[in-house]
């Protein structure tokens, strides 16, 4: 038998509709007398999702997919219209932000309300207090009332709040967003820790980076439907391309041309053995190849860079750089051809660049830009694998 | 339909919750103030200074016979507090989901918390400057019989019952349909000038009298009264309004029960 945490069966909310001051009346006497008529928006439909202990599960979706909702069904806060929904063990939630702050009150002061609320005795939360304050590391604002804090301040002690209560289910939405660079990191280091040791996660991101440094599983909600449930490597896949394919083939291939120097004519990505490809498993061969167009028919100086879907800057170089000079295939036209033995890249999405510099490679003159996605599990972090072993010292 | 959030979700628990919500509500109303709770009592204070100028100054009511010794001051402080109580004790009740709005978003928990506590904390404000009141009344030389107050206390049981049961119903009803509040502020001025407080149920006229026994203000202004002023004992009429307030108490909380599932979608 499976040790199920969380386990949502035909999960359906519906949001009651009250433009009107007729809508709110009949609303309270369809609550009241337990009838279904009433005009109401679905937000969430025939929704399941089991998470068993130990798994981490991402939701992703668009912005009003039902995502916030689906969450706040789990933490207890919503009830659903229709459909099961079980939870056994302690949830901790942090929905949004300032997630159940008094803005009157001080940091402190809050730490004791929030403990109270998750259902810590006076003693537990008095020892908890230290570590809270610690981990928010917010200085002397800890004794401010939190209608003074900054957002980010108020998702510090939010989650340093919610993690102190060392929940059986961590439920967070979109909060890693939020804090700066230094505390995000703060937060995933305890978040990985916190899944080493068995914890049960269940994160709401837009970040695919951290649904698939963080979940193992993920489940894709589109308007209010599951759209696709699986390991978070492939959910994440599609729903980036999804987003591809929404945003059109002209941008995928999105190019700005700088005076009339040289372009870019063509460029892809392939396989070895020349077949096209956007999608490549980890430690593939990936070749890219193109075409540059120089007016005055001397070779063009040629760049390329990967950068990750989320602005990384992976690696880039230039063409004489390495002594390579573009073969002239035809009058004014030079072929190219950049060939990556074992991709060392780690599963997700990239950014193909490729630049046409003049003959001097001085000035830039063209870019065009391919993305492609790589794919596998691993549990590396980062960016690249580096070559590497371990030894006995 | 089943929601198991945390199975360690014992009464104890939400006893201390409450605590803390009445500590909360108790300090919030008064954070920031620079006097802080001594506004608490000075506010009903001043409310008994103009009624007593005005109704025994201008009007010249004179206290009825009924109360030898009594000055017209302590024959209204001694129904004007506990009328001040409930009225409190009801707004704050009727505003506590609004107020908490962010919580109840957020966090899984009770919503009738936030009613009792709103009730809670105006009980102990008022009760403490009720008893100051009958103190200061007494020493200044008013015929307050002060081993009356713990029956006085006992009556204010199903008083402030019925005071949370009827803010729990609103509370319920102003989350869905929002102008409950003024409608409210409204009927509880006429409510309070309708009963027998600033003045004896025997003013009222013949065709008024039926209400002061129906009327739970009404009923409850006039034994303070007897029982502070006069040394009244216990009647049958008060297990009669009891029963009737603690049936009205059941039923708020009847109708908010049914109604806080789907506060969350009004907030």
């Amino acid at each position: 038998m499976t040790d199920s945490l969380i386990r949502l069966e035909k999960v359906t909310k519906d949001y009651p509709k009250v433009s009107t001051s007729g809508d709110r009346l009949r609303t309270l006497a369809a609550l009241l007398f337990r009838s279904r008529e009433m005009p109401h928006f679905r937000a969430l439909e025939d929704i399941d999702l089991e998470v068993v202990r130990g798994q981490s599960v991402g939701i992703i979706g668009e912005n009003g997919a039902g995502k916030s909702t689906l969450l706040k069904v789990v933490a207890g806060v919503v009830r659903p219209t229709s459909g099961e929904v079980r939870v056994n063990g302690r949830v901790g939630a942090l929905l949004e932000l300032g997630s159940g702050f008094h803005p009157e009150y001080t940091g402190r002061e809050n730490i004791q309300l929030s403990s109270a609320l998750m259902g810590l005795t006076r003693r537990e939360a008095r020892d908890k207090v230290d570590t809270i304050v610690q981990f928010a590391d917010i200085g002397e604002h800890i004794d401010e009332p939190v209608k003074h804090y900054s957002s980010g301040m108020a998702v510090r002690l939010g989650f340093a709040v919610a993690t102190a209560m060392e929940p059986e289910v961590l439920i967070t939405d979109e909060v890693l967003a939020v804090g700066d660079e230094s505390f995000q990191k703060k937060c995933i280091a305890w978040i990985e820790r916190y899944l080493a040791q068995g914890g049960t996660l269940l994160l709401c991101s837009h970040s695919m980076f951290h649904i698939q440094t963080l979940c193992s599983r993920a489940l894709w909600i589109h308007h209010g439907r599951v759209r696709q449930a699986g390991s978070a490597f492939d959910v994440t896949r599609e729903y980036l391309t999804y987003h591809e394919e929404k945003s059109g083939r002209e941008q995928a291939q999105a190019r700005a041309a700088f005076g009339d120097g040289p372009r870019i004519a063509e460029a892809w990505t392939e396989r070895d053995g020349g077949e096209r490809a956007t999608t490549f498993r980890r430690g593939e061969a990936l070749v890219l190849k193109g075409l540059a167009v120089e007016p005055d028919d001397r070779p063009p100086v040629l760049l390329f860079g990967v950068v990750r879907a989320d602005g990384t800057r992976v690696y880039g170089s230039h063409s004489n750089e390495r002594g390579f000079q573009p073969p002239r295939m035809e009058p004014t036209r030079f072929g190219f051809a950049v060939r990556f033995e074992a991709l060392a890249l780690l599963p997700g999405k990239y950014t193909m660049r490729v630049h046409a510099l003049d003959a001097e490679g001085l000035r830039l003159h063209d870019t065009l830009e391919m993305d492609f996605v790589v794919t596998g599990e691993t549990r590396d972090y980062g960016v690249v694998e580096l070559p590497h072993e371990w030894r006995h010292p | 339909m089943a929601h198991v959030a945390a199975p360690h979700a014992g009464p104890a628990r939400w006893a201390w919750l409450l605590l803390s919500f009445t500590r909360r509500e108790i300090l919030t109303r008064y954070a920031g103030s620079v006097s802080g709770l001594a506004w608490t009592l000075l506010h009903p204070l001043a409310q008994l200074a103009i009624f007593a100028w005005v109704f025994s100054a201008v009007f010249r009511v004179a206290v009825p016979a009924g109360y030898p010794g009594a000055s017209y001051v302590a024959f209204v402080a001694v129904a004007l507090w506990p009328w001040i109580m409930f009225s409190e004790a009801l707004t704050r009740a009727m505003g506590s989901v609004g107020a908490n709005a962010g919580l109840i978003k957020k966090v899984a928990f009770p919503h009738s918390l936030v009613v009792y506590a709103a009730v809670l904390a105006a009980c102990t404000i008022h009760l403490a400057g009720f008893v100051a009141v009958m103190l200061a009344l007494r020493f200044s030389g008013e015929p307050i019989r002060l081993s009356g107050i713990p029956l006085a206390f006992l009556l204010l049981v199903p008083y402030m019952l019925l005071a949370t049961g009827l803010g729990a119903f609103l509370a319920a009803l102003q989350t869905l349909l929002r102008d409950v509040e003024h409608v409210v502020q409204v009927v509880i001025m006429i409510v309070f000038y309708a009963s027998p407080i600033l003045y004896p149920a025997s003013l009222l006229p013949a065709a008024m009298q039926g209400w002061v026994k129906v009327n739970p203000l009404a009923w409850y202004s006039e034994r303070m009264r007897e029982i502070l002023l006069q040394g009244s004992g216990l009647v049958a009429g008060d297990a009669v309004m009891a029963l009737g307030c603690i049936a009205v108490f059941f039923a708020g909380l009847w109708v908010f029960n049914r109604l806080s599932p789907s506060f969350e979608d009004f907030l």
